[in-house]
C-alpha cells in the first residue's frame, strides 16, 4: 500500500476534531510473555498498583485483551510504543 | 548447573557456566542482528541526512522492500502492527516509531550481552539498570524463539514440554525448545527478583 502521509494526517485531524472520543491502548494475549512479566511491565511503566496490574494481566490472559490506558491520541501512541518496547503486543484505537 | 537469579543487596545474581552463558549470548546476538536498525551512511544530501539523523525513514527507505514487502514473521511479532483495523494509521505509526524502537531494543540487547560477558567466572551480577535491560532482552529472544517454534496460542506453549520430551535427538527444534525453556526459567527468576518476591 503506498504511503500518503500528508493526506493521512489531514484526515486524522478532521476525524479527531469531529468525534470527541478518547483513544485507548490495548494489550493482547500472546503465548510467550509470562504472566509475572506482564504484571511487572504494567507496574513499572504505568505505575499501577500490584492489584490493578494483576487484574489487567488476568484480563489479557483470560479475555484475550485489556485496555491498559486511555486519553489523547498522542499519549496512546507513546504508551503503545512503550508497550511494544517491552515486547508486549500493543495496539491503539479510538474508543468505541 | 545454572542457578536462578536472586536479589543480593543492590545486585541480581545468577550462576551460569561457560556453555550456558555462551548459548544465551549467542541467542541475544542473533536477536540483535534481526532487530538492529540498518546503519545509515551519509547520502551527501543535507536534507536527507538531517531526516535520517532524526531517526525518520528517508525517501529512499520508503521505496525499499523492507518497508512494504513481506517481513520476517519474528520481526512482525517483535514490532507488531499498532492498528488492527487501519493499515494507513499502522503504516504511519511504524514510520514514526520503528527506527527508535529498534534502536532501543538493540541497545538493551547490547547491555545484556556485555553483562554476561563481564561475568565474574560463573557468577553473573547485574545492577538495577542491567537487570531491567536483561529482562526485556530475554523477552525479545523468547519472542523470536517462540515464533520459530510456531507458538501461536497458549495451548501451543503448554504443549511445548511434551514436544520437548517426545523429540528425537536429531530434531533441530529440540534445541530451540530446550533453549526457550531455559530462558523462560531464567527470565521468571529475574522478574521475581525485580519485583522483590
Amino acid at each position: 500500500m503506498p504511503l500518503a502521509p500528508a493526506e493521512l494526517s489531514r484526515t486524522d485531524i478532521e476525524q479527531d476534531m469531529s468525534v470527541d472520543r478518547p483513544w485507548i491502548t490495548l494489550v493482547w494475549n500472546d503465548p510467550v510473555n509470562l504472566m509475572s512479566y506482564v504484571t511487572y511491565v504494567f507496574q513499572t511503566y504505568f505505575g499501577y498498583s500490584v492489584e490493578k496490574a494483576e487484574k489487567l494481566m488476568l484480563d489479557v490472559h483470560q479475555k484475550g485483551k485489556a485496555v491498559v490506558s486511555n486519553g489523547p491520541r498522542e499519549k496512546m501512541e507513546r504508551d503503545t510504543e512503550a508497550m511494544q518496547g517491552y515486547g508486549l503486543w500493543a495496539t491503539l484505537q479510538k474508543d468505541d | 548447573m545454572a542457578t536462578a537469579f536472586k536479589r543480593k543487596g543492590a545486585r541480581f545474581v545468577a550462576r551460569l557456566d561457560d556453555d550456558e552463558r555462551g548459548v544465551v549470548v549467542g541467542l541475544l546476538e542473533q536477536t540483535h542482528e534481526l532487530l538492529a536498525p540498518v546503519p545509515r551512511e551519509r547520502t551527501g544530501d543535507p536534507f536527507e541526512d538531517l531526516v535520517s539523523g532524526l531517526g525518520l525513514p528517508r525517501a529512499k527507505d520508503l521505496a525499499d522492500d523492507a518497508f512494504h514487502g513481506p517481513r520476517d514473521p519474528a520481526l512482525e511479532r517483535l514490532l507488531p502492527s499498532a492498528h488492527r483495523e487501519d493499515p494507513g494509521l499502522a503504516a504511519e505509526f511504524r514510520r514514526l516509531t520503528e527506527y527508535g524502537l529498534r534502536e532501543r531494543k538493540a541497545a538493551n540487547l547490547v547491555t545484556a550481552i556485555s553483562a554476561l560477558q563481564d561475568s565474574d567466572g560463573d557468577k553473573v551480577r547485574l545492577d538495577q539498570e542491567q537487570a531491567q535491560a536483561m529482562v526485556v532482552a530475554l523477552t525479545d529472544v523468547r519472542l523470536l524463539l517462540g515464533e520459530r517454534l510456531g507458538l501461536r496460542t497458549d495451548e501451543d506453549a503448554d504443549a511445548l514440554q511434551g514436544r520437548l520430551e517426545a523429540a528425537s535427538q536429531d530434531d533441530p527444534q529440540l534445541y530451540l525448545a530446550a533453549y526457550y525453556d531455559f530462558l523462560t526459567w531464567l527470565q521468571e527468576s529475574l522478574i521475581q527478583a525485580l519485583m522483590g518476591m
